[in-house]
């Protein structure tokens, strides 16, 4: 079997295996070695951390963070549609019917942000 | 494309109905949100009619019919799954609501339930009408992602939410199988055109004689990753928790819908491949039928022994949904047959209308349980499961306890009941295939289920009520509407036997298998020229005929 196309991708492991394995050898070699309460600290010339990492977080982050995914998928699908559409000859079917599914595409988002909105997305009390 | 969309109408129309459930679903007035059941029901009657209604361009070169029959049957089903499932969530909520509890529609998630269950039943008509792998593998995951949701959310208790966790995890892995080997198909072929992989492959072998193993494999991984959603042998080991941990609806839910998906899914894939290899020059390739006849075997055998020796009515019906799918895997090992071959030979056609059988029987079983509820030793009520919950269920409440006895009888597939005219189909399809080996584990299984559906239905029928129950005796608060569902589903086990011959008619008519190799025509207007494999495994793009 001819796996010569496969050759590049061989190199690539090859590199990162030696790059990683090389800058790990060669830090432990040169690098000095300093141990003490301030270099084991999270953020070595940062901010003191505080409290625990384990907070729970208010689910309304996640449900925002929902709803902007609804928008960003409705301008990944709009922007191709508004670059096609003018193309199209005015006033014929073909072009009712794109008409047609974009309104229809943005009235299934509408739908998304209303629901969003009874659940009570953006209500912070 | 346009004709594409066409073809769709039953889909939009439920895609429709989802986005006004999920709306009217959190309204804050009470009578709003309860209408949004009927409106779900309402939309899936509708979607049914059209689907009746419109034909449409076929979607599949070679099964023709396949997509409105399907389309049909899960709306059918689909409108007694929903009566089934009325009432169930939100039900705890709305009780607090109702004792002045302020209605807050974070909490609440009957809007959800409805709209997920729609969009489950729209993935399985889009499985149905797929042409492409990648649409194919959108439907599989669009029937599935919302079933992990309706377990998790079936019931306030813990076992709901394990039971959707470890739904969902075993469920990415057998799409993550399938995937590969779509993936795998593609690569082999140049295309993710069902039918031009269909002709390609018809093509590569007219030169060589042998499938292309890089097909081959990835027909095989797809096979085993879509036996997830069919609950077949080796990707089985979800479905009694799974089943268990979700309320009893959701379950009867889980049993039909994925199962139709990945029997449709099944039945697209292997058509690619094509019934017409072996001796006989009507059966799959070796390595893919005997992998399906093992998988078949074993899944009978495995569910029906585990189903023998469990105490919960849920595992034994689930573990008859394993069961079921390995009979059914029977008629995908016996194929279509011949083109024009008579009903009794086309093992597809058997599948079919055994779909349509197991869902209505299945559904039955799963109404009388969805009925009934226990009060634990704690005080809370429960949902009945123990198989002693049954014990004189005929005379304490008649009406249930003849569903039961019905549904468990016509599973195990007596003669004047449904299961029989469902089962026999894919017995002759497998002796007319010459698979007897195959068809006597399918006889020895069925005898095997006799004994726990006879169990079923003795201790139903035969026992008398148990006088000191361990809680506190069973009640009966379930919505009307389940009751009903399973009295629907009792009567067509019966009556629908008498129509059974129409019906085969229709399921006959729905797996005509037109195969035909069109020299050059499909393919030459794609580009794809005939590649060897090795070719196709190296230089994907070269195999397509793009630059």
């Amino acid at each position: 079997m001819d796996l010569s196309s496969y050759l590049p991708i061989l190199l690539l492991i090859t590199m990162a295996v030696v790059f990683a394995v090389a800058n790990i050898s060669l830090t432990l070699a040169l690098g000095p070695s300093r141990q003490g309460p301030v270099k084991g600290t999270t953020y070595e010339s940062g901010m003191d951390p505080f409290g625990t990492a384990r907070k729970r977080f208010n689910v309304r982050f996640y449900l925002i963070a929902m709803v902007f995914l609804v928008f960003d998928i409705e301008i990944i699908f709009l922007y191709p549609w508004a670059v096609a559409f003018p193309n199209l000859q005015a006033g014929t079917t073909e072009s009712w019917v794109w008409l047609g599914r974009i309104l229809f595409f943005l009235l299934t988002t509408v739908v998304a942000y209303v629901y969003g909105y009874r659940k009570g997305v953006f209500r912070f009390d | 494309m346009i004709q594409k969309i066409q073809s769709l109408w039953p889909e939009i129309v439920l895609f429709a109905t989802a986005c006004v459930v999920m709306v009217v679903g959190i309204s804050p007035s009470v009578a709003v949100r309860r209408s949004c059941g009927v409106i779900a029901g309402l939309g899936l009657a509708l979607a049914g009619l059209v689907a009746i209604d419109w034909p449409g361009p076929a979607s599949s070169v070679v099964w023709p019919a396949l997509a409105p029959y399907v389309k049909v049957l899960v709306a059918g089903v689909g409108v007694l799954l929903l009566l089934v499932l009325a009432g169930l969530p939100d039900r705890e909520y709305e009780a607090a609501v109702a004792h002045g509890q302020r209605y807050d529609p974070i909490r609440a998630n009957r809007a959800e339930f409805y709209a997920f269950f729609l969009f489950s039943i729209m993935g399985v008509m889009l499985v149905s009408g797929a042409e492409d792998l990648i649409w194919l593998f959108l439907a599989l995951e669009l029937t599935s992602l919302p079933t992990y949701i309706m377990v998790a959310i079936s019931s306030s208790r813990n076992r709901s939410l394990e039971a959707g966790v470890k739904y969902f995890f075993l469920g990415a892995l057998g799409a993550a199988l399938f995937l590969y080997g779509f993936a795998l198909l593609y690569g082999a072929t140049g295309s993710t055109n069902l039918e031009t992989i269909r002709q390609v492959i018809a093509q590569q072998r007219l030169g060589s004689e042998a499938v292309n193993g890089v097909a081959l494999a990835g027909a095989l991984l797809a096979v085993i990753g879509v036996g997830f959603k069919i609950a077949a042998v080796p990707m089985h080991f979800y479905t009694a928790d799974v089943y268990q941990g979700a309320a009893s609806p959701v379950t009867a839910f889980l049993a039909f819908v994925p199962k139709t998906a990945g029997f449709v899914a099944l039945i697209l894939l292997l058509t690619t491949i094509g019934w017409g290899y072996g001796p006989s020059g009507q059966s799959l390739p070796e390595p893919i039928r005997t992998v399906l006849w093992v998988i078949a075997a074993m899944t009978m055998t495995v569910g029906n022994v585990l189903a023998v020796v469990q105490s919960s009515v849920k595992r034994v019906l689930a573990y008859s949904s394993i069961a079921h799918s390995g009979y059914m895997l029977v008629g995908l090992v016996a194929g279509p047959g011949p083109a024009g071959a008579p009903f009794a030979r086309n093992g597809i056609a058997a599948i079919l209308f055994y779909l349509l059988c197991y869902g209505v029987m299945n559904l039955g079983a799963f109404a009388v349980m969805a009925s009934l509820e226990r009060r634990s030793r704690s005080g809370a009520t429960e949902e009945a499961d123990s198989i002693d919950d049954l014990r004189g269920l005929c005379t304490t409440r008649p009406m249930l306890g003849w569903i039961m006895v019905v549904s468990a009888v016509g599973l195990l597939g007596m003669p004047p009941l449904l299961g029989f005219f469902g089962k026999l189909p894919l017995f002759t399809s497998g002796i007319g295939a010459g698979e007897i080996p195959l068809v006597v584990v399918l006889g020895i299984n069925s005898a095997i289920a006799a004994y726990y559906y006879l169990r079923l239905a003795a201790l139903a029928l035969l026992e008398d009520p148990d006088v000191t129950p361990v809680g506190g005796g069973l009640s009966e608060n379930a919505p009307p509407g389940r009751k009903f569902a399973g009295f629907i589903c009792a009567a067509a086990v019966i009556g629908l036997s008498a129509l059974a011959w129409p019906l085969i008619n229709l399921a006959d008519g729905a797996a005509k298998y037109e195969p035909r190799l069109t020299p050059g025509s499909a393919v030459s207007a794609r580009e794809a020229p005939i590649v060897p494999s090795a070719d196709a495994l190296t230089e994907p793009r070269a195999a397509s005929g793009r630059p």
